[in-house]
């Protein structure tokens, strides 16, 4: 096998392949950090250009977009507080708020150790266990994936913030409006008052950016009046305030291999995606945190949780669409196109038919890792530019690019409606005290948990018992309530410690 | 040299709104809804023809996914599209002859004019290889016995329809699992979690190649399945086939549908097209004109019997 990898990195170090990673690394990053342009639209613009040239490049570079685009939306995440990609949005809780504090630098470089980290860790899984995990990933089926988002969905209590209450009402405000919209199940349109461009349900782009993004613009708005330092981005001058020592990497690997894990896994599982898996694993590190009151306020922690899972979804969701042939999520889908269009079918075979092609691809993907890493560590002083820019210029930029994201990803006006409501609701919600994000993981995670759900019916009949029958649902029990009470049990002593301190003032 | 031809062809693809104004169709881009999710069969296959009708045509061809209650949604855009020409619809069975006579849904076969046929692949009846039911009879008296599940990718679905025909002849019932996507639905049969599926070779040939799954029976008995009965074989009339083709909304003009057979017919001779197609398991089955669209005709109407029949 060794000899095997070795011979790919050999027939990857070519003009070809080379420049093909580069490429693609830098279109994901730029694509990633623009709000509103997701890593799937620039794989879908690049996948035709792929038909013409070598497996090997098309694959690598494709992939090259793919992870630099997940990395990319934390840039933006970061610096202007609006996640370019889905997945990224938890990166913009810790992120932003480190960068509002001159830190801006710190942020950015912990995300890309944390992005890279995760994806070579869930690279080297797809190198070497890629076969045993897919055997593991198959025995999830619908009704151990319905106790599996139960259990995503408890990680809601550890993100809710001050007012549980407040946040869990959030939250089925979110899974309300994802029921919109026919029900894949029964044909049934629901919740659509009729109008038709609801059928499809809300499109998620603009309900995430109206939601996260465009509150931030009108605040913006409404403070300028108001003569208000922090609507400008300082730069700490302290040189230790823009980058991350070896000791503070150390000092959140713990973090940062336990998030990777879990991405690995959620990747590895088809159909969940990066955004499941950076909540789940932001919600491990803060439940598992000696500090979690620093989570949302600017933690490396927070950040190095959802980037090194969203990234190691990248990795990992490789193994079943490579091993069994299962795309696990668009984006895979594509791919694997792009691997059948080449003639090379993936599927349990294809390590011994292509072995060649298949090495020197997996060689890529660790190339990529390293091309990411060094392209964008050149980009920071670009990027930090783009930070100091006035706010009034980046406002408006932000409101552009939101509209015509929200525009472009189904060339529909309707989706730029879409926008413009959830904008009011987003900022509704923030001014009765309602947590965005928590309406976003009940907007992300509901459709797959009734689509689940509605699988798992069908195949237990009327006999709803077995629906406990499951070892690995049981898991999934057990990690819920487990991950109930620790949110339950942590509140009290934040509430505990905060009556402490009343008491010594 | 494939740089340059990279960036040339990216560039073509970001800036496509920048088309200069022709009085002739096509003067702008073109967009195809693709009622399904990107990477399926019917996604892969309109995007190999987008990509040649784009140098045909000499205007970008873009494919839309547009996901959402079995291919209703995309098909339902394009039914109440502008008939312009500029926005077209990959259809096949499942959308346009199965859905409008299942479900409840705003369009019919004549709320588009047919464009041309793309493809076919035929369905096929699976179970996992340690299955107990050894052939076709086995599974229908395995059906007597117990409750047996059978995954397919939504109630109003092509397969779900074609499955229950099938069904219907052959005298048993089934418990369908609806997925997203039959890559989906064959995740649940490989895994152990239902006992049967439905689906079209594309998504199970890999399967059949690494000996995870057996074919029961198939549409069309070929070389490619040796010793696999058709549904014929078996006794079982119809056309168990799902297809893929280009649709416009009704009242297109007629050099508009001209202009895109034409193109298309050059299109599908390109090798490369029909290299593609063969590497992805789908038969080019290319198809236009007052044929064609007699035969759908006749298929609309057996699905209407079905769905009468099983109404009642």
């Amino acid at each position: 096998m060794f000899s095997n990898i070795f011979q790919g990195f050999a027939t990857v170090m070519s003009a070809g392949p080379l420049l093909g990673i580069v490429l693609g690394v830098c279109v994901g990053i730029v694509f990633g950090a623009i709000p509103g342009i997701s890593a799937i639209m620039a794989i879908a613009i690049i996948l035709p250009l792929t038909f013409y040239v070598d497996p090997i490049v098309g694959i690598t570079m494709l992939l090259a977009v793919y992870k630099a685009g997940i990395y990319g939306g934390s840039i933006s995440a970061i610096l202007i507080n609006t996640p370019g990609a889905a997945a990224s949005f938890l990166t913009s809780l810790d992120g932003h708020a480190l960068a509002r504090s001159g830190k801006a630098g710190k942020a950015l470089c912990m995300s890309l150790y944390a992005s890279v980290t995760g994806e070579v860790l869930a690279t080297l899984v797809l190198i070497f266990v890629a076969a045993p995990i897919s055997l593991i990933s198959l025995q999830a089926g619908p009704i151990e994936k319905v106790w599996l988002l139960v259990f995503a969905f408890t990680v809601v209590g550890s993100m809710t913030g001050e007012s549980v209450p407040r946040g869990l009402l959030s939250c089925c405000v979110g899974m309300m409006f994802a029921m919109v919209g026919m029900s894949s199940l029964t044909g049934a349109v629901r919740l659509t008052f009729g109008i038709p461009d609801l059928i499809s349900g809300f499109t998620f782009l603009p309900v995430l950016i109206g939601v996260l993004v465009m509150p931030e613009v009108i605040d913006a708005v409404r403070r300028r009046k108001a003569p208000h330092q922090d609507l400008v981005l300082k730069v700490s001058d302290d040189p230790a305030d823009s980058r991350v020592s070896l000791r503070e990497y150390r000092s959140v690997l713990g973090t940062i291999i336990k998030s990777s894990g879990i991405g690995t896994v959620i990747g590895a599982l088809p159909g969940l995606g990066s955004s499941a898996a950076a909540f789940l694993a932001y919600g491990e590190a803060k439940r598992s945190s000696k500090n979690p009151e620093e989570f949302g306020k600017g933690s490396l922690h927070g950040i190095a949780a959802a980037e090194s899972s969203n990234n190691a979804v990248c990795g990992s969701s490789m193994i079943p669409m490579l091993t069994l042939s299962i795309p696990g999520d668009d984006v895979t889908a594509l791919l694997m196109g792009a691997f059948l269009i080449h003639g090379i079918t993936p599927g349990p075979t294809i390590f011994y038919e292509h072995t060649d092609v298949i090495y020197a691809i997996f060689a890529g993907f660790l190339l990529v890792d390293l091309f990411l890493l060094v392209i964008a560590r050149f980009g920071f002083p670009l990027w930090m530019r783009v930070a100091s820019v006035p706010p009034y210029f980046i406002f408006p930029c932000v409101t552009v690019f939101a509209v015509v994201g929200a525009f472009t990803a189904n060339q529909s006006l309707s989706d730029v409606m879409i926008l413009m409501v959830f904008t009011l609701l987003g900022y509704g919600m923030r001014l009765v005290g309602l947590n965005p994000a928590a309406f976003i993981i009940g907007f992300i995670l509901m459709p797959l948990l009734e689509q689940n759900l509605d699988q798992a019916v069908s195949i237990v009949g009327g006999d709803y018992l077995r629906m406990l029958a499951s070892p690995i649902g049981w898991i999934f029990i057990g990690l819920s309530v487990l991950s109930v009470v620790s949110a339950i049990r942590s509140n009290r002593r934040g509430r505990r410690k905060a009556a402490a301190l009343a008491a010594a003032e | 040299m494939t740089l340059l031809k990279l960036i040339a062809a990216g560039s073509t693809a970001l800036t496509m709104l920048a088309a200069p104004a022709l009085a002739e169709y096509p003067e702008k881009p073109i967009k195809v809804i693709v009622p399904w999710g990107a990477g399926g069969d019917s996604d892969l296959t309109t995007r190999v023809w987008a990509d040649a009708m784009e140098e045909v045509l000499g205007v970008p061809v873009a494919v839309i996914n547009k996901v959402g209650g079995t291919g209703v949604v995309g098909t339902t855009e394009v039914a109440n599209a502008k008939p312009d020409g500029y926005t077209l619809l990959n259809a096949g069975l499942s959308n346009v002859l199965v859905t409008p006579n299942f479900a409840q849904v705003p369009y019919d076969f004549d709320s588009f004019t047919p464009v041309v046929k793309l493809s076919s692949v035929p369905l096929g009846l699976l179970v996992r290889a340690d299955s107990p039911y050894q052939d076709f009879a086995g599974f229908v008296a395995g059906t007597k016995e117990q409750t047996v599940t059978q995954g397919s990718w939504g109630a109003a679905s092509s397969g779900t329809i074609l499955a229950s025909i099938i069904a219907d002849q052959a005298g048993y019932q089934v418990n369908y699992v609806h997925a997203n996507t039959t890559a989906e639905s064959m995740v649940s049969l490989i895994g152990g979690h239902i006992d049967s599926a439905v689906s079209f070779p594309p998504a199970f040939d890999p399967h059949l190649k690494s000996g995870a799954a057996r074919l029961l029976a198939v549409n069309t008995a070929s070389d490619a399945y040796p010793d696999v009965p058709s549904f014929a074989d078996l006794g079982i009339t119809g056309d168990f086939e799902g297809w893929s083709g280009i649709f416009a909304p009704k009242d297109v003009p007629q050099e508009v549908v001209d202009t895109l057979i034409e193109a298309s017919t050059k299109a599908m001779q390109d090798p490369k097209v029909i290299e593609a197609f063969a590497n992805m398991g789908a038969t080019v089955d290319y198809r236009h004109g007052q044929d064609w669209i007699d035969d759908m005709r006749q298929t609309y109407g057996i699905m209407t019997d079905a769905a009468a029949k099983m109404s009642n």
